[in-house]
């Protein structure tokens, strides 16, 4: 029985509710519109930005008031120059004391005389293409971070702002190779960048950049697999907040541009910082390393000291010396 | 051509900057700055603070673009604030435009439109020559060729079907001189079928005014509303609607702490700004007016001295008022007693109060009932006469008031003479035509003196059988000069009205709808547009909501072939064959007819409103001065030499000849001033007494005349009729008349000349005699609560046509069907049988429409204006979220809105929102140039269609025409809403 | 020192829009470019109010300081222009407005921006003031007539004040204290940092 009577009561109450819900609109009607107005700061403290009806098709144009730019100007004034400057200037610094230090990685079995095909034309056309169009994209975004600290004051307003304007067309129109190159390095490389077990022992090796050690590894080695990750995932990370930006309001608000640009820049400043990296292994850094990516073929000497488990492939593939082209030196030798 | 600032050819030089520069160099900006005043301007442009003391300085510092610019000033055209338009004309061109911080009625303020009207002038879009329909294509033509043809093609209608077959429809726009001669052009055609906007704006507010107190007018002005404590907006809008105002009501409010009070259905941007908002249902004006009133009379705060005084039929409202008790109110209105019992004491005991209006009272089939209702609210409190009080009617175009006055009308000939015989005998003396030649340029002479057709039936005029038109033939030809077909209800209809004419000829600097929807019926042939130029391409006088004349200059030459409309309206006289006559007294050069001369014909007739003060001289040296009138007061300093003691623009009436120098009168009625210093009384207009029956079947003779009231300083205290020479001689004063002044008055009426009265002695003499002894020349009676003679006497509450509410139609219902104004008026068939069929469960909804602040009327012309379309690119519609989500319609989202009668439909955008109540829905009525979804634009002559087009609101309203005045129902009708 | 400011008293705007209409015509800025705009917060309920907003010309402007090319500069009266020969249409400045000021033309290549536009207070550009290519890039220089700016100066309800810092302040606390409510001045602390107590 009481819990029936608690039915009644409960019912009771939400009936009453009920009514009260439907004479809202009445007492609605009586209102001051004076006294009840809209506060500015009280809206700020609730949303931290302001936002209102406009007529105009322009709806971003609704948008009232946004302090929080005052956060993304300290990003881009403060915290990327940092994040950029130490990024870079520390990959750079470290690059330098590494070579002086311990230099160029030699081939320790010198050249073979032999080699092997390591990109083909297509592979290194697309690396390439990417590579150019990075260095632009590079520069030119760079320049929009540290050019008005660091070149302006050198070239001054109007030669600094003309090539400020030829840096941002080249940045806009780059990106479309750019981005594609990337997508092609995705799909072209994919199959041999997939982690596994060699990359731990490889690692733990510290991918014998010191001392004399090879450590194992197939046709890309932990150190190029974290490079290419860093290129697919980098490149389309800057490849997406970029168009975000590229594009205004196509699918974004302020406050996603602002993100985009925070991703895009503190992704591109790293990215620069690792394609240093990679630069340097790729050239004064490792004996024999461009050659990969300049003729395409490598010494069987250094396929065997960095990619022994690739250049193993390889030779099961086709066997020891079927179709490989006998170097001219190999006669000399 | 060179038209925009940018195309200058040489850049002046020469500013004041470079000479300062010169002289001083090493000035920089900011003590520049500090020189020219800068600061000053900014405290200018506030308003709390008085204007004189920190005067802007003088714009003598034009920079070098604007060296060498002559100002112009000229009348914004976009509403009736009237306010002053500052041009900067150079090398014939108009390149910018100035705050004009010396109109006292604008004080340098401008809306969206006044702030942008120098596009209009140099609109790319507009037309350039004359064109015609020709196998449905547009053909240029020369102004020659149109006038010929169009002339002939009159001439024959005129002679198969008679001269009531054209329809003669004039615009709000035109200059005074303009709408005057527009009138006169049908008068001498032989017709009343003339008529402009006034009929679907303020027509009933007209006739409910001028039945009430004496004058179809604003009491008041925007600017004496400063004054009041108490202000309550009883449909309108003017945050939207008049923008301008609204630095008056706000200040107002401010420096009185008032009460700002809106009642409306839409929280509209003006309630926004209220501090109290009352929402209440569409099409209840007179239910909200008498709930307020039996608080009042119950409260006992009715202004008993007032009534006893200056009021005529008070018990008669009291028997009506008691039929509306708190419960009533609140099951018709949805309006909580509590909530007008605070508004009505306020209105009632914080004094004064104004009480405002506009389209929201007037565009109903109640609307001359609601405007009636209105100023009763007003008389019972005693509001009427003060300053701070009165009915501030605001109305829309910059003219539309004087079109009013000087009679663009069916039922009046100039000045609100009427149309009986004394009438048009008046206007042949002052036009100096022979009576019994305007009598056989009409049909017959009972036509002559028949009220023309509204326009807002011209459609089914042309279209009814012939036998329900009461006069000799449908209409078969409409000549347009300036006036919007989609500001006309009902358009599938009138598809058929322009399907079926023979001849219609667009005069206006746009092609219109007129000219779009005229291809959409099918026509091919038959159409004319004449390009017509803008208002400031011509100079004249303008009157102000508040019955000010404001002259304003020619600022750029008519454009293209553009002409102006005396021009036209001189070339068709001329072609019709009347113009030697119609110009008589009026200097016409290069077929254009001198403005100056039109207003001061008008000056000579106009002696019943007043308008026969305001020469142009006095209206040149108003605007040449204006910085001496005072704000709150619009009064010049009494000692000024050319101005003095005048108030701004010389509000009608303006008693006497020019040289009598009457001020103007500021407010209506007000007894608290001498009638020289713009003082008055009600208007006996409608006799002396009134033989009432009583219950028991007797009966007695009531006075009309005032009780013991009078205006300051009159030489009669108490109330008197209107001054003839009879009253004159029985006074004594005709002594006073000179000899001059008697030979006029005799020559009027050689018969009898004691009949002349003050309205018709063309000399001004017995005005000036009766001025003189502080007397209103028109008398000093009662203002009419019971107006007997109007269709509802005693203000009724009947339902809308269509209305959601048919269980109150019973009890409601609108009045039984009639021929009004040559037209059956079958409204209460209409209505049952939209009850009988369930109407109301089909179409849910109540429709309402009304003005954004970015376009005006039809809107062709502001949606041209690419400042002003940018702001308002889409036709939509607001409904509320609880019906939207009913609906599933989205914000944004397109919809169709379906209407009560014709399968109507339109397309257009939903804006779903909280400003309307729940099963209410609002348009804005300036779209046009789509049609049930399709899109006209490939009908407008090539280059010439305006930048956003849209539906029509009015492609859903429905039937429903007020029975005093034909105003159409926009304001109330029935629709239902589907996604898209 | 003179400080130019823009002062929206909100309980007297009305969204008539004369303001963003004087603009265009005093200036003739094309279609799709919005100086100024009015903004409508909680439209169609009670305590809706209307902002009139433009670039405010902030103290420590953040769209100078984010600017790649530095084409800002802030004139003796406050005010903060810009220099379209040296913007390169970057769209930072858009980003770190808190007003929505910036404007850009879309020019050409996918919709991107071409040379920034805003308000300038009427106070033109870099060039000669009152010079025909300054009008042409920045529009008319009013300032330099000793005008303000026509936005303010046409303001139909006295609404939006132009003018120093300190007089329209003062303005604004008279209108309070006479009135008896106020809600504030929009957007003061963010651009400059100050609130006028009312």
């Amino acid at each position: 029985m009481t819990s029936f009577g608690r039915f009644i009561r409960l019912a009771l109450g939400a009936w009453a509710l009920l009514l009260l819900v439907s004479m809202a609109p009445a007492s609605a009607q009586q209102v001051n519109p004076t006294a009840s107005s809209v506060k500015e700061q009280q809206l700020l403290q609730e949303l931290n930005r302001i936002q209102g009806r406009v007529s105009i098709p322009d709806q971003r144009s609704g948008v009232l008031e946004q302090p929080q730019g005052r956060e993304w100007r300290e990003f881009r004034n403060v915290t990327l120059r940092w994040i950029g400057g130490i990024a870079i200037l520390g990959t750079i610094a470290a690059i330098v004391i590494f070579y002086l230090t311990v230099g160029m990685v030699r081939l320790e079995s010198g050249r073979s005389g032999r080699t092997i095909v390591r990109f083909n034309a297509f592979e290194r056309f697309v690396h390439w293409l990417t590579a150019t169009c990075f260095i632009v994209l590079a520069i030119s975004g760079l320049n929009i971070t540290f050019g008005r600290p660091l070149l302006l004051p050198l070239i001054g307003f109007e030669a600094f702002s003309e090539w400020s304007q030829w840096a941002k067309y080249a940045h806009n129109y780059l990106s479309f190779p750019f981005t594609l190159g990337v997508v092609l390095i995705f799909l072209m490389w994919i199959g041999g960048n997939i982690p596994n077990k060699v990359d731990i022992e490889w690692a733990k090796r510290g991918g014998g950049l010191i001392g004399h050690d090879h450590p194992p590894a197939y046709r890309f080695n932990a150190g190029q697999k974290m490079i290419y990750w860093i290129v697919v995932i980098g490149g389309g990370l800057v490849a997406a907040s970029g168009y975000a930006l590229m594009f205004p309001f196509y699918g974004t608000g302020i406050e996603g541009m602002q993100m985009a640009q925070i991703v895009h820049s503190i992704v591109a400043v790293l990215f620069v910082a690792a394609m240093i990296g990679h630069i340097y292994i790729g050239t004064i850094g490792m004996e024999g390393a461009f050659e990969a990516m300049g003729s395409g073929e490598v010494d069987v000497n250094w396929a065997r000291e960095h990619h022994s488990l690739w250049l193993d492939e390889q030779k099961a593939r086709t066997g020891p010396n079927d179709g490989q082209p006998q170097p001219a030196t190999a006669a000399a030798e | 051509m060179l038209i925009k600032r940018t195309h200058q050819h040489s850049p002046r030089q020469g500013s004041v900057v470079e000479s300062l520069a010169g002289q001083a160099s090493g000035l920089d900006r900011r003590s520049f700055l500090r020189k020219s005043g800068v600061a000053g301007g900014a405290l200018a442009a506030l308003g709390t603070m008085p204007l004189g003391s920190v005067r802007k300085a003088e714009a003598a510092m034009a920079g070098p673009l604007t060296a060498g610019a002559t100002i112009r000033k000229s009348i914004c055209t976009h509403c009736a604030v009237g306010c002053t338009v500052t041009a900067e004309v150079l090398n014939g061109v108009w390149i910018g435009q100035e705050p004009s911080w010396d109109s006292p009625i604008n004080r340098g303020s401008h809306c969206a439109k006044g702030a942008s009207v120098r596009e209009l002038v140099h609109s790319e879009r507009r037309l350039r020559y004359p064109m015609k329909l020709v196998g449905g294509q547009w053909t240029r033509v020369s102004w020659d060729t149109a006038i010929n043809e169009i002339g002939d093609k009159l001439q024959a209608v005129r002679e198969k079907s008679g001269p009531d077959s054209v329809y003669w429809l004039g615009s709000a726009k035109m200059t005074n001189e303009g709408a005057y001669l527009f009138r006169k052009l049908g008068a001498f055609w032989g017709t009343n079928n003339t008529d402009h906007q006034a009929r679907i704006c303020h027509s009933t507010t007209v006739t409910g005014v001028a039945n009430t107190w004496g004058y179809g007018a604003m009491t008041n002005s925007y600017n004496d509303i400063r004054n009041a404590k108490t202000q309550v907006v009883l449909g309108g809008n003017p945050a939207e609607a008049h923008p301008v105002s609204l630095q008056h009501l706000l200040e107002g409010k401010e420096l009185q702490k008032a009460n700002f009070v809106v009642i409306d259905p839409r929280l509209t941007r003006t309630a926004a700004h209220a501090t109290e908002y009352v929402r209440m249902r569409p099409g209840t004006d007179i239910p909200v007016l008498y709930g307020m009133m039996w608080h009042i009379l119950q409260n006992g705060w009715e202004d008993k001295e007032f009534i006893r005084q200056r009021v005529y039929g008070f018990d008669d409202i009291k028997k009506e008022v008691e039929k509306w008790p708190p419960e009533e109110v609140e099951r018709v209105t949805g309006i909580p007693g509590e909530q007008l019992k605070r508004v009505a004491k306020m209105f009632a005991t914080e004094k004064p109060a104004t009480l405002i209006w506009a389209m929201g009272q007037t565009q109903k089939t109640v609307g001359t009932a609601n405007v009636r209702a209105s100023c009763i609210a007003l008389l019972m409190t005693g509001n009427v006469g003060k300053a701070g009080a009165g009915a501030n009617i605001f109305r829309g175009h910059d003219n539309v008031q004087g079109a009013t006055d000087v009679g663009l009308d069916i039922v009046t000939l100039p000045f609100y003479y009427g149309l009986a015989e004394g009438a048009w005998k008046h206007w042949s003396r002052v036009w100096e035509v022979d009576y019994d030649f305007l009598k056989s340029r009409f049909d017959s002479k009972q036509i002559m003196e028949t009220p023309g057709i509204p326009l807002t039936r011209w459609f089914e005029a042309v279209t009814l059988p012939k036998d329900q038109v009461a006069q000799k033939d449908n209409v078969k030809a409409v000549f347009v000069q300036g006036h919007a077909s989609n500001s006309i209800t009902r358009i599938p209809e009138s598809l058929n009205g322009l399907k079926a004419l023979e001849l219609l000829v667009i005069a206006d600097p746009h092609p219109t709808t007129w000219a779009s929807l005229a291809v959409e019926a099918g026509r091919k042939d038959g159409v004319y547009i004449l390009p017509v130029a803008t208002q400031f391409e011509c100079k004249g006088s303008r009157v102000a909501s508040n019955r000010s004349l404001q002259w304003g200059e020619q600022i750029v030459k008519p454009i293209f072939e553009s002409k102006d409309d005396l021009e036209v309206i001189y070339l068709m006289a001329k072609k019709l064959g009347f113009a030697d006559q119609m110009f008589k007294k009026i200097k016409v050069e290069n077929n254009l007819p001198e403005a100056e001369d039109v207003l001061r014909e008008m000056n000579r007739g106009s002696w019943s409103t007043g308008y026969c003060g305001q020469s142009p001289e006095r209206l040149k040296a108003h605007m040449k001065n204006q910085a001496k009138f005072d704000m709150l007061t619009m009064r010049a300093p009494k000692d000024d030499p050319e101005v003095g003691g005048d108030y701004y623009g010389l509000p009608w009436p303006c008693w006497g000849s020019p040289e009598v120098k009457h001020p103007g009168t500021p407010l209506l009625y007000n007894t608290n001033l001498h009638v020289m210093d713009g003082g008055g009384t009600f208007r006996p207009r409608f006799g002396i007494e009134r033989e009432e029956k009583l219950p028991d079947g007797t009966s007695r003779k009531v006075s009309l005349l005032a009780d013991g009231s009078y205006s300051l300083g009159s030489g009669i205290q108490d109330g008197y009729p209107e001054f003839t020479l009879a009253s004159l001689k029985k006074l004594g004063w005709d002594s006073e008349l000179t000899e001059a002044e008697m030979a006029v008055i005799n020559k009027i009426n050689p018969a009898n000349p004691d009949a002349v009265s003050w309205a018709l002695d063309l000399s001004g003499g017995i005005q000036r005699v009766a001025l003189a002894h502080g007397c209103v020349p028109y008398g000093n009676g009662k203002a009419r609560m019971n107006a007997f003679g109007l269709p509802d006497p005693i203000p009724v509450h009947r339902e809308p046509i269509y209305t959601p509410r048919v269980d109150l139609v019973a009890k409601y219902p609108t009045l039984p069907d009639a021929k009004q104004f040559r037209m059956p008026n079958i409204g209460f068939s209409v209505q049952k049988a939209a009850v009988e069929k369930g109407i109301a469960k089909q179409f849910p909804l109540i429709l309402s429409s009304g003005r954004l602040v970015e376009y005006e009327g039809g809107g062709e012309e502001t949606r041209t204006n690419p400042w002003l379309a940018e702001l308002q690119q889409d036709m939509f519609i607001e409904i509320n979220p609880a019906d939207a989500a009913e609906r599933g319609v989205k914000d944004g989202g397109w919809v169709w809105v379906t209407g009560a009668e014709n399968n109507s439909r339109a397309r257009m955008k939903a804006l779903v929102t909280e400003r309307v109540g729940k099963g209410v829905a609002w348009m804005p009525f300036h779209f046009g140039g789509w049609f049930a979804g399709k899109d006209l634009r490939g009908n407008y002559p090539k280059g010439t269609d305006p930048i956003v087009l849209g539906e029509s609101a009015n492609t859903i309203t429905t039937y429903g025409y007020d029975p005093a005045t034909g105003m159409q129902e926009p304001k109330v009708t029935l629709c239902q809403i589907a996604a898209a | 020192m003179a400080r130019m400011k823009f002062l929206c008293d909100a309980d007297r705007c009305i969204e008539c829009n004369a303001c963003v209409t004087a603009c265009k015509n005093e200036h003739e800025v094309p279609w799709g470019i919005n100086r100024r705009r009015v903004v409508t917060i909680n439209d169609g309920k009670p305590g809706e109010r209307s902002i009139s907003m433009a670039c405010m010309h902030c103290t420590d402007a953040p769209c100078a300081a984010v600017c790649p090319v530095n084409c800002f500069y802030t004139t003796a009266d406050a005010v903060v222009l810009h220099s379209k020969d040296l913007c390169i249409g970057c769209g930072y400045c858009f980003y770190a407005c808190p007003f929505g000021a910036p404007q850009y033309p879309k020019v050409g290549n996918f919709g991107s921006r071409g040379k920034m536009d805003k308000c300038t207070y009427c106070a033109g550009g870099p060039e000669a003031d009152g010079s025909k290519e300054e009008y042409a890039k920045y529009g008319a220089n009013r300032l330099a007539e000793g005008k303000l700016p026509l936005c303010a100066e046409m303001c139909s309800t006295k609404s939006l004040l132009a003018g120093d810092g300190e007089i329209i302040a003062q303005i604004y606390k008279e209108r309070v204290m006479k009135r008896g409510y106020g809600s504030g001045a929009w957007g003061w602390k963010t651009a400059y940092r100050e609130t006028i107590e009312s």
